[in-house]
């Protein structure tokens, strides 16, 4: 069993960021990285910079932005009090990441679909986030708490696991 | 670093460019710089994302807001250079079609 990374930050919007190039660094232990060779510049390759363009990376940090929106809103309701756990298990085609609260809990179940056909009209301005992490993911699940307990996982297609890596 | 997001008016023409990253935390100051924009009465606007390289759902929401508002004021609204995750969340909220990127 591989130990898992751990990270636990306060539940407010400010630590985000923190919390998101831990996701996307650990994302991209599994992907590889880069896109594809054409993207790749080892010349202005910087390694602090927040490299989001494979789409297994985009998923992951995707779906996990809007998770932590979702407990720092809700959960927290933005008083920036309380501790988000997170818990990131990696193997060679996989991410598992563990999100934890001890806020109020979410009625995921209340979460509109988006609309069927999207016109002009019909153009959302919320209510997305849900919606962009659970279709972004191979697996989301949901478990009120305490601690509330967000699953995501993720899996590498098999086409593209190991690829360019010795 | 260059400022998260500028605009700029010349013939007639508002060009709006968002960089870096458009969230939760960028979206509120986005929103009132739309605010503004909205209020003018733009015939046009352009949407420059070509230096936008991670968008959630508040950063989505601030720019329907922006074309809902325009379009509604009877202007017309052109967004561009959508790439990587941003183009990826565009396209799973089936916005694409929309903003014909």
């Amino acid at each position: 069993m591989v130990t898992p990374i751990r990270l636990s930050v306060p539940g407010a919007l400010r630590y985000r960021p923190i919390a998101v190039r831990v996701v996307a660094e650990a994302a991209r232990l599994v992907s590889g990285g880069l896109a594809s060779a054409r993207d790749a510049k080892p010349s202005s390759v910087d390694s602090l910079a927040l490299d989001v363009r494979h789409p297994f990376d985009t998923a992951v940090v995707s779906a996990f932005m809007e998770i932590f929106n979702n407990i720092a809103i809700h959960a927290y309701q933005r008083r920036g009090s309380g501790t988000i756990e997170i818990e990131i298990t990696l193997s060679s085609d996989a991410i598992v990441i563990e999100v934890r609260d001890d806020g109020r809990p979410f009625d995921i179940d209340s979460v509109a679909e988006l609309p069927e056909e999207l016109t002009e009209e019909s153009l959302p301005e919320g209510g997305m986030g849900i919606h962009i992490a659970k279709t972004m993911l191979d697996e989301m699940t949901y478990e009120p708490g305490p601690p509330n307990m967000w699953r995501l996982c993720k899996r590498l297609p098999a086409s593209q696991v190991a690829v360019g890596r010795s | 670093m260059a400022a998260p997001f500028e605009t700029t008016t010349a013939n007639g023409e508002t060009k709006l460019i968002v960089r870096n990253t458009l969230d939760i935390n960028s979206a509120p100051a986005l929103a009132e710089e739309i605010d503004k924009i909205v209020a003018t009465r733009p015939t046009k606007v352009l949407v420059d994302l070509s230096g936008l390289t991670l968008i959630d759902s508040s950063g989505v929401a601030a720019l329907v807001k922006l074309y809902k508002g325009v379009r509604g004021g009877g202007g017309a609204v052109t967004i561009s250079g959508a790439r990587d995750q941003p183009l990826a969340i565009f396209k799973l909220l089936r916005m694409d079609k929309v903003f014909n990127l």
